[in-house]
């Protein structure tokens, strides 16, 4: 049972969590509550024997640093990252740098950390999004800290790419026949016109008929509420209260 | 690498399918300070692994490590989720309980959220940012005045 008051966060949440396929390595950064939801729910789900990590997890021990967790990437241990992007544009590309011209940026933001091998290494990569503007999903990023595909191009060291785009709208998905991201469903009361309207490039729905995304269920609720909500607690203080209240 | 001419492409000389690639100069820091859980007069120290102190303390030309507690070498031992730095690495040791305030140091105390907020309160003008410098930063004659200055 859905209704107007579901939050946003949580059907965000709930979407991750069934882009994810069971046994599948998963890891997210330590500012990625929401996908770090998704991916515990994913696990109390249809996906048991997803194996996840999650940076800044004192749960998931590392020996000697998070370093180690870029090399699992290299080594092509990690199935699915969680990333995002002040800016992200219709080719799927990231910018986490700049807003504006980079030798007089109008924001200048912390940069793209290890996004960009990320975005090349990980076997696939879903980005998530807190909003859904003009000013987020543009047609051309300012500037390009990590690539979604290299414009078909296949570049040495690239394994996966964008598969998923998850945003308070609804999931857009990376189409690699034509290079783009495009709109894959929306969520249940989000019109198809209000994410055209608030995309800067075309997402190709031309006389496609975007389905509607089901409602989060009861017993999914719950399981968030009564399971996720206590293993992601120690992490994300603050988060699990907004969501599920205090302990 | 229009905005990084430091960085230059090489041809892989491995594969031999004349594949060119992007190589980044290490960055090797003049000083690095790490912040150790505890420590020994010799520079052994035990760090939170997550942090990368350990890459930090064999990166930089000099390392300095801040510790809460300074130990015989013997019980310098990690805790969980801790490394163990040598005393190779580090030049000098410096001791001073607290000393990642108003951060955390994961073990032993969390962050002072309070103090943060009034620093980012702060830093908003000028005014009110030099202020906090001459009450927190320039005015304390010691770590102990600044500790008790804190409130802790």
């Amino acid at each position: 049972m859905e209704n107007k008051a579901t939050d946003q966060t949580v059907r965000m949440i709930v979407a991750i969590s069934k882009i994810l396929k069971n046994g599948e390595w998963v890891a997210a950064g330590t500012l990625s509550p929401v996908p770090v939801a998704g991916t515990l729910l994913a696990k109390h789900t249809h996906a048991p024997d997803i194996t996840s990590i999650f940076f800044g997890d004192p749960a998931d021990r590392m020996g000697e640093g998070l370093f180690e967790l870029f090399g699992l990437v290299q080594k092509g241990k990690i199935d699915v990252f969680f990333l995002s992007g002040a800016q992200i544009d219709q080719q799927g590309n990231i910018n986490l740098s700049v807003i504006g011209d980079y030798s007089k940026p109008k924001v200048r933001l912390p940069g793209g950390a290890g996004s960009n091998m990320l975005y090349a290494m990980a076997g696939r990569t879903i980005l998530f999004t807190a909003t859904h503007t003009k000013n987020l999903f543009v047609q051309k990023a300012d500037f390009v800290n990590a690539t979604a595909f290299d414009g078909g191009v296949k570049t040495p060291w690239r394994r996966g790419g964008l598969s998923h785009v998850v945003t308070p709208f609804g999931i857009m998905r990376f189409d690699t026949g034509i290079n783009r991201i495009v709109l894959d469903s929306v969520f249940p009361g989000v019109s198809v016109d209000t994410v055209v309207e608030n995309t800067g490039f075309d997402l190709g729905t031309g006389t496609r008929t975007i389905p509607t995304i089901e409602p989060v269920r009861e017993e999914e609720l719950r399981i968030l509420k009564e399971v996720v909500s206590r293993e992601m607690r120690p992490i994300y203080p603050l988060f699990t209260e907004r969501l599920w209240g205090a302990a | 690498m229009k905005i990084r001419p430091d960085l230059k492409k090489v041809k892989d000389p491995y594969s031999g399918n004349g594949n060119e690639y992007v190589v980044v100069p290490p960055i090797i820091p003049d000083v690095a300070i790490i912040h150790a859980t505890k420590g020994d007069r010799f520079g052994g120290v035990t760090t939170f692994s997550m942090r990368n102190d350990l890459l930090l303390a064999r990166a930089a030309r000099k390392t300095i490590a801040v510790v809460e507690e300074l130990l015989e070498p013997d019980a310098v031992l990690p805790a969980r989720n801790e490394v163990y730095v040598a005393p190779f690495h580090v030049d000098a040791v410096v001791l001073a309980p607290r000393g990642a305030h108003p951060t955390g140091c994961p073990g032993k105390y969390g962050v002072d959220g309070a103090h943060i907020k009034a620093y980012m309160t702060a830093a908003k003008d000028d005014r009110t940012f030099r202020q906090y410098l001459d009450t927190y930063i320039c005015g304390p004659k010691d770590h102990n005045e600044y500790l008790r200055k804190v409130g802790l």
